[in-house]
């Protein structure tokens, strides 16, 4: 089965492409501080970082529409708690909607206050659905370490990308399982109890699977450590990248700070 | 008989619910060897192999590349023992088939240079060479069990161990892993329903049916006995039923 990968555009080869991960992975979580520290309702601020995204999109070759995409299916748990904000903020009353009893408002305090989280949110799923299109993901892992994240979680992470789209594949053939005999009819307890039985299964076939795999990994002589990725070092490029990173951090937190502080 | 690699003397399990999954399974392999393990669906192959390397509390004598079993040597007999399972996508478990394959290597404690080697030989030997940055789940399922046998050929192990190695590969594929297999100078153990493979690739075949060894000899005549092979439950391999 096939499934649409994180990493899809991953393989390229383009200057942002060749770029180490270790510093690419910085430059992000640098560029993703930067956005959510910003505390004014301005632009600028915000259009500088989205101006910086766009060249590296350019130059990496990434179709806008895949980001856009991307950011669709990261969205919904955001924005429902973005969506409410003009609702319940206090402030002038813009616009308001009389349902019997009730009164639902929209307040510019609210709206201004949903436009820069929503803002800063697009911003920073942005930025790391960039990462993830321009470097493939054992990359990304090889950066994290190299960043003395915690070996544990690299490795929690690591088999988390190898086996998640083993566990929908496993998932989907259940489902397509039980939709097969699935006539539609009968008593609805009956049929939802056949979905609580699916995770279940899932579960169980996971547990089993582990099992296999701690005993593959035995068998090539595991025995706790996981061997440590090839360490690449940074080149001068890689350093002039972090550096322009690094410097659009700043002026964004600067411009922040004190044109309107 | 040669050097002998794998000596196996009454090994005996029980499963926790208490089945008899192997009941005095005493079997030798000499060096270089290729040996079939075939037998119908719950006669205890695949469970013997995890008892050889030592993955469950079987009783009995098991001996592997000079080094007999116990709790202290499993890493050793292990290292000796190129176990290849069923399902590729439990065999291959790091996100990138480069260090999927150097895995072995590295934890017997090489050096980067000579896991490099062993990486760029055992993906050579299957035919990936230069699919060191792959990952294993843009591999079609060929690929995935070429190059699960790669990630026990780079720990250069004195016996390779496949279970049911052709399960879920198309005719292509399957004919590319024979040939493979035929090519190896390494002791071969395979487990398997695929009888046609055992007779192109083993010389000597070993029937199992519960828990016991039934007959051992010669591939080509053991898997030439329709009796024998129908009163455990299997056919003729169809190049030779087509023949009859």
């Amino acid at each position: 089965m096939h499934h649409v990968m994180l990493d899809h555009f991953a393989a390229q080869d383009t200057p942002v492409h060749r770029l180490d991960p270790a510093a690419k992975t910085l430059a992000a979580l640098a560029l993703i501080l930067a956005t959510v520290l910003v505390q004014r309702d301005h632009l600028l601020p915000f259009t500088i970082v989205a101006a910086a995204l766009a060249a590296y999109y350019v130059v990496g070759k990434v179709p806008p529409l895949y980001a856009a995409k991307r950011l669709l299916i990261v969205s919904p748990f955001v924005l429902a708690v973005v969506v409410l904000f003009p609702f319940f903020e206090p402030g002038q009353r813009l616009w308001a909607v009389h349902l019997g009893p009730w009164v639902l408002s929209v307040s510019d305090v609210g709206l201004a206050r949903a436009a820069h989280l929503g803002s800063k949110f697009v911003l920073c799923a942005l930025t790391a659905l960039g990462l993830l299109a321009t470097t493939p993901f054992h990359g990304v892992l090889a950066g994290l370490a190299r960043l003395r994240v915690p070996r544990a979680f690299v490795v929690q992470l690591a088999f988390l990308y190898r086996y998640l789209w083993v566990l929908l594949d496993e998932g989907m053939r259940l489902r397509r399982a039980r939709l097969a005999r699935d006539a539609g009819q009968g008593p609805w307890r009956v049929r939802f109890r056949s979905h609580t039985s699916l995770v279940g299964v899932l579960f169980l076939r996971t547990f089993d699977r582990a099992e296999r795999i701690y005993w593959a990994m035995a068998a090539r002589g595991f025995d706790g450590r996981l061997p440590a990725p090839a360490v690449r070092k940074m080149q001068a490029k890689d350093a002039v990248f972090l550096a322009a990173a690094a410097a659009i951090a700043l002026t964004v937190l600067l411009l922040d700070r004190l044109l309107y502080g | 008989m040669a050097e002998r690699v794998l000596e196996l003397r009454d090994v005996r399990y029980r499963y926790p619910t208490g089945a008899e999954a192997l009941d005095g399974v005493t079997v030798d392999v000499g060096a270089g060897e290729k040996v079939g393990l075939v037998g119908p669906n719950g006669a205890g192959k695949s469970t013997l192999l995890l008892a050889i390397a030592g993955f469950l509390p079987a009783e009995g004598h098991i001996r592997v590349a000079g080094h007999t079993l116990t709790a202290s040597t499993a890493r050793d007999v292990r290292r000796h023992l190129g176990l290849v399972f069923q399902d590729p996508d439990d065999q291959l478990f790091m996100p990138r088939l480069g260090e999927d394959v150097a895995f072995g290597p590295q934890t017997m404690g090489l050096g980067p240079a000579e896991v490099e080697t062993r990486v760029a030989e055992a993906l050579e030997a299957v035919g990936m060479a230069g699919c060191e940055d792959r990952s294993p789940h843009h591999l079609s399922q060929g690929e995935k069990q070429r190059a699960a046998l790669a990630t026990v050929l780079a720990m250069r192990p004195q016996i390779l161990a496949l279970d049911e190695p052709t399960a879920g590969l198309d005719p292509r594929a399957r004919r590319r892993l024979m040939d493979l297999l035929r090519g190896f100078a390494s002791t071969l153990l395979v487990v398997g329903h695929d009888l046609d493979l055992i007779l192109r690739v083993c010389g000597r075949a070993v029937l199992m049916d519960s828990g016991r060894v039934a007959a051992d000899g010669p591939a080509e005549q053991l898997l030439a006995d329709r009796v024998l092979l129908e009163s455990h439950g299997l056919e003729l391999p169809p190049s030779l039923a087509d023949r009859a």
